[in-house]
C-alpha cells in the first residue's frame, strides 16, 4: 500500500501563512456545511458513524465523546485541542501544525459547535514555542476573515512536563496548577476544564473532522480496517533511510511502512507508540498497523542489529521515571523500581529473581496505576522480556 | 516546582452530585446484592454492607485523593482495576474487593512502598500506631521483593508541635488535605516529579519554629512515622506496646 494523504492532502501543497492559498483548496467549506445544513446532534451522528477514533494514543471513539459533552448539561463548555505531542518519537503533529495550520483551527471550530461551545484552547508543546507566532497568526487571519463567529480560540504552553499530554494533567496545567493525572470519573466531558464540560482531543484527530464534515462517514468509513477507520500519520525515526512523516491507511502492515517508505534495513526490533509503546522483533513486521494490534499516537522507532535491547528498555524505563508525576504508588515507586533493576542488567548484574519480580510487578502497574502512564510504563519491559528474553538472561551476574 | 493548587472546595459533599437519582442503586459485591444510596463510591457502600477495603489516603468527608491505590477493587468489565475510594457506585455494578487479583495487587503496592521505606521501625515512635505496618501485616508482606533507593531527608524537629521526617512519607497526602480542610492558607503543597516528589513546606524548607501551631489535624491522620509530636521518654504514649507475634 503506497502512502495515502488525507490528513496531510494539503501539506507541502498550500502555503501555511497564507489563509487566501487554504480558501482555494476548499478552506472551511465543511465549517459552512456544519453551521449552516447539519444540527449538532447531526454532526456528532456523522463523527460516531465515520468510526474515527482518537489519534493521540489511547484510540478513543471521537463521535462518543462528543456526544457525552454535547449532551452534558451546562451552557459553558470546552474545547480543546492537544498540541502537546510529547511522546517520545513523535513529530506528526508538529509537521501538522507547520504546514497546515488552518485545517486543524477549522476542526475545532466544527468541533465547538458540534458541542456546543464558545471557547477553545490549543494546549501547545513547550518545545513548540517556535511555532507560537506562526499560530497565532493562523487564528488571527482566521478571526479577520469573519470564521470564529463568537468562538474564542487561545493558545495556552505547556511547561515541559510529558504527563501534561495526559488530559487531565493538561487541564490542570491549563488552569494554573501542578499538572498531575486526576481519577476518573468525573470524565471531562461532563466536568473537565475548570469542572466544564470538555472534549480534548489530539491534533491529528480534529484534522480529521473537515474532510469527513465534507465527504461524509461513508467515504471515510470505506478506509482502514474493522475496528480501525481512516488512515494515520506516523512518525518514523531510528535506524531508516529516511525518517519522517508518512500517512498510510490504517491496517497497512508495519513491513511497508519501515522498509518500503522509510527504508529500514537490518531490523532488529520497532518501537511503536514511544515510550509507554509496544516493542516488535523483526519476526513481527507483517503486523497491521491499527488499534485492534499497535499503534499507539504513531510514533515508530527502528533499530538494527547494532543495537542493544536492554539499553533501549532502560532509557525507556528512565524516561519514564522522570515524567511520573509521581502521585500514584504503583507508576512512582514501579518505575523507579523497574529502572534500577534495569541499571543493573545493563551493568551484566542482573538476576533471574528480579525478572520474575518484573512480572508481578508490570501486572501491578497496569492493573492499579491511576493513569495510562504508569498503565503503559512496563509494556517495552514486558515485551522485550517476550521477545528477547535471551538477551537479559546472557546479562546475568554469574 | 509548580504553584500549589489552593482551590478552596475539598469537602466531598457533592462529589458526583450530577449521579444523583431518587432510586437506590443496586450491586453486587463479593457475590451478594445489595442496595445504596446514589452518589455514594464503592468504598462508603462496601463499608455500609460490613466488607472492609483497605485504605491509606482515604479521609472520610472529604474530596477523595486517590493516591496509594490500596482501595483498588475488580469491577466486572474494566480493563483495570478501579480506584473503590473515588469511584461511585453504578446500577447493576459487579465488584470483588478480595480476590485473589486484588490481594496480589495490593501486596506489590505495600511492597513499593516499603521498598524505599526506611528500616527503622524498631526505633520509629509511631511504630505501635503504624498503619503502614498494620496493612502490610493484614496482607502478610515481610521483606519486600523490591529494592529502590531510600529517601534520605534530615528530620525537622524545630517545631515544638510537630516533627516531620520526609524519609518515612509514603506520599499518601492526607496532610496536604486535611490542613487545605482547616486553614485556608495550607501548610503543605506538593513539588517535583516522579521518585523525587514530595510533600514540601514553603519552598521546600524545614519546618520552622512558628510554621504552625493551630491543630495537630495532620499529625492525627498521618498514617505513617513522617509526621509526629515530639515526645519525651515517659510521656504518653500514643498507643499500647508493640509485640509482633512470629
Ligand atoms: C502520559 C500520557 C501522555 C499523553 N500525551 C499526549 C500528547 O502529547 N498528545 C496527545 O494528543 N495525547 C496525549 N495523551 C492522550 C490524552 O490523554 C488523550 O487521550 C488525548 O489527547 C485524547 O484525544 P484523542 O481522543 O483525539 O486522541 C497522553 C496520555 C498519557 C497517559
Ligand atoms: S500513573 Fe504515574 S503519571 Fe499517572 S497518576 Fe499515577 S503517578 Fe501520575
Ligand atoms: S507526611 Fe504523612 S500524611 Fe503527609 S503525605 Fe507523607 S505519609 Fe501522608
Ligand atoms: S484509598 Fe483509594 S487510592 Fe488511596
Amino acid at each position: 500500500m503506497p502512502q495515502q494523504r488525507v490528513v496531510l492532502k494539503n501539506c507541502e501543497v498550500i502555503d501555511p501563512e497564507r489563509i487566501e492559498s487554504y480558501l482555494a483548496k476548499d478552506g472551511f467549506k465543511a465549517l459552512a456545511k456544519a453551521r449552516q445544513e447539519m444540527t449538532p446532534e447531526q454532526i456528532t451522528n456523522e463523527i460516531k458513524a465515520s468510526g474515527l477514533r482518537g489519534r493521540g494514543g489511547a484510540g478513543f471513539p471521537c463521535g462518543i465523546k462528543w456526544e457525552g459533552a454535547r449532551t452534558a448539561p451546562g451552557d459553558i463548555k470546552y474545547v480543546i485541542c492537544n498540541a502537546d505531542e510529547g511522546e517520545v518519537g513523535t513529530f506528526k503533529d508538529r509537521y501538522i501544525l507547520e504546514k497546515d495550520p488552518f485545517t486543524l483551527v477549522e476542526g475545532i471550530l466544527i468541533a465547538g459547535h458540534a458541542i456546543g461551545a464558545k471557547q477553545g484552547y490549543i494546549y501547545l508543546r513547550a518545545e513548540y514555542h517556535h511555532l507560537l507566532q506562526h499560530l497565532q497568526s493562523t487564528i488571527d487571519q482566521v478571526t479577520q476573515r469573519g470564521f470564529l463567529n463568537g468562538f474564542k480560540l487561545e493558545i495556552r504552553e505547556g511547561a515541559g512536563a510529558y504527563i501534561c499530554g495526559e488530559e487531565s494533567a493538561l487541564m490542570d496545567s491549563i488552569e494554573g496548577k501542578r499538572g498531575e493525572a486526576r481519577y476518573r470519573p468525573p470524565f471531562p466531558t461532563t466536568s473537565g476544564l475548570w469542572g466544564k464540560p470538555t472534549i480534548i482531543n489530539n491534533v491529528e484527530t480534529l484534522m480529521n473532522i473537515p474532510p469527513i464534515i465534507l465527504n461524509g462517514a461513508a467515504w471515510f468509513s470505506q478506509m482502514g480496517t474493522e475496528r480501525s477507520k481512516g488512515t494515520k500519520v506516523f512518525s518514523v525515526s531510528g535506524d531508516v533511510e529516511k525518517p519522517g512523516v508518512y500517512e498510510m491507511a490504517l491496517g497497512s502492515p508495519l513491513r511497508e511502512l519501515v522498509e518500503d517508505l522509510a527504508g529500514a534495513k537490518n531490523i532488529k526490533m520497532v518501537q511503536i507508540g514511544g515510550a509507554t509503546g509496544r516493542v516488535l522483533p523483526a519476526e513481527k513486521l507483517d503486523t497491521p498497523l491499527a488499534f485492534e494490534a499497535v499503534l499507539g499516537a504513531g510514533a515508530v522507532t527502528v533499530y538494527n542489529r547494532s543495537r542493544d535491547v536492554i539499553d533501549i528498555v532502560h532509557r525507556t524505563m528512565e524516561f519514564l521515571a522522570e515524567e511520573s508525576c509521581g502521585k500514584c504508588t504503583p507508576c512512582r515507586q514501579g518505575t523507579e523500581v523497574m529502572a534500577e533493576v534495569l541499571a543493573k542488567f545493563a551493568k551484566n548484574e542482573g538476576s533471574l529473581k528480579e525478572l520474575q519480580n518484573l512480572a508481578d510487578l508490570s501486572s501491578a502497574m497496569m492493573l492499579a496505576s491511576m493513569c495510562g502512564l504508569g498503565q503503559a510504563a512496563p509494556n517495552a519491559v514486558m515485551d522485550s522480556l517476550q521477545y528477547f528474553r535471551g538477551e537479559y538472561e546472557k546479562r546475568v551476574a554469574s | 516546582m509548580c504553584a500549589p493548587d489552593h482551590s478552596k472546595n475539598i469537602n466531598r459533599v457533592g462529589l458526583f452530585s450530577y449521579l444523583i437519582v431518587e432510586k437506590k442503586i443496586s450491586l453486587n459485591i463479593n457475590g451478594i446484592n445489595v442496595s445504596a444510596r446514589p452518589g455514594l463510591t464503592i468504598l462508603e457502600a462496601a463499608r455500609e454492607n460490613g466488607i472492609d477495603i483497605p485504605t491509606l489516603c482515604h479521609i472520610p468527608d472529604l474530596l477523595p485523593i486517590g493516591a496509594c491505590r490500596l482501595c483498588v477493587v475488580e469491577v466486572a468489565g474494566s480493563r483495570t482495576l478501579v480506584g473503590s475510594c473515588h469511584t461511585p457506585i453504578a446500577e447493576g455494578m459487579v465488584i470483588q474487593t478480595h480476590s485473589p487479583k486484588v490481594i496480589a495487587t495490593r501486596r506489590v503496592l505495600v511492597e513499593l512502598m516499603l521498598a524505599s521505606h526506611p528500616d527503622a521501625c524498631l526505633i520509629c515512635d509511631k511504630a505501635n500506631i503504624c498503619e503502614l505496618r498494620r496493612i502490610a501485616a493484614d496482607l502478610e508482606v515481610g521483606l519486600p521483593r523490591f529494592r529502590a533507593r531510600k529517601h534520605y531527608f534530615p528530620v525537622e524537629d524545630e517545631n515544638d508541635r510537630m516533627v516531620r521526617d520526609m524519609s518515612k512519607c509514603v506520599q499518601c497526602r492526607r496532610c496536604v488535605m486535611a490542613c487545605k480542610s482547616q486553614s485556608g492558607q495550607p501548610l503543605f503543597s506538593m513539588a517535583y516529579r516522579g521518585f523525587d516528589s514530595k510533600v514540601i513546606y514553603g519552598n521546600d524548607q524545614p519546618l520552622d519554629r512558628d510554621a504552625c501551631r493551630d491543630c495537630d489535624a495532620c499529625i492525627e491522620i498521618c498514617p505513617s512515622g513522617a509526621l509526629r509530636k515530639p515526645r519525651k521518654p515517659g510521656e504518653e504514649r500514643a498507643d499500647k506496646a508493640l509485640f509482633i507475634k512470629g
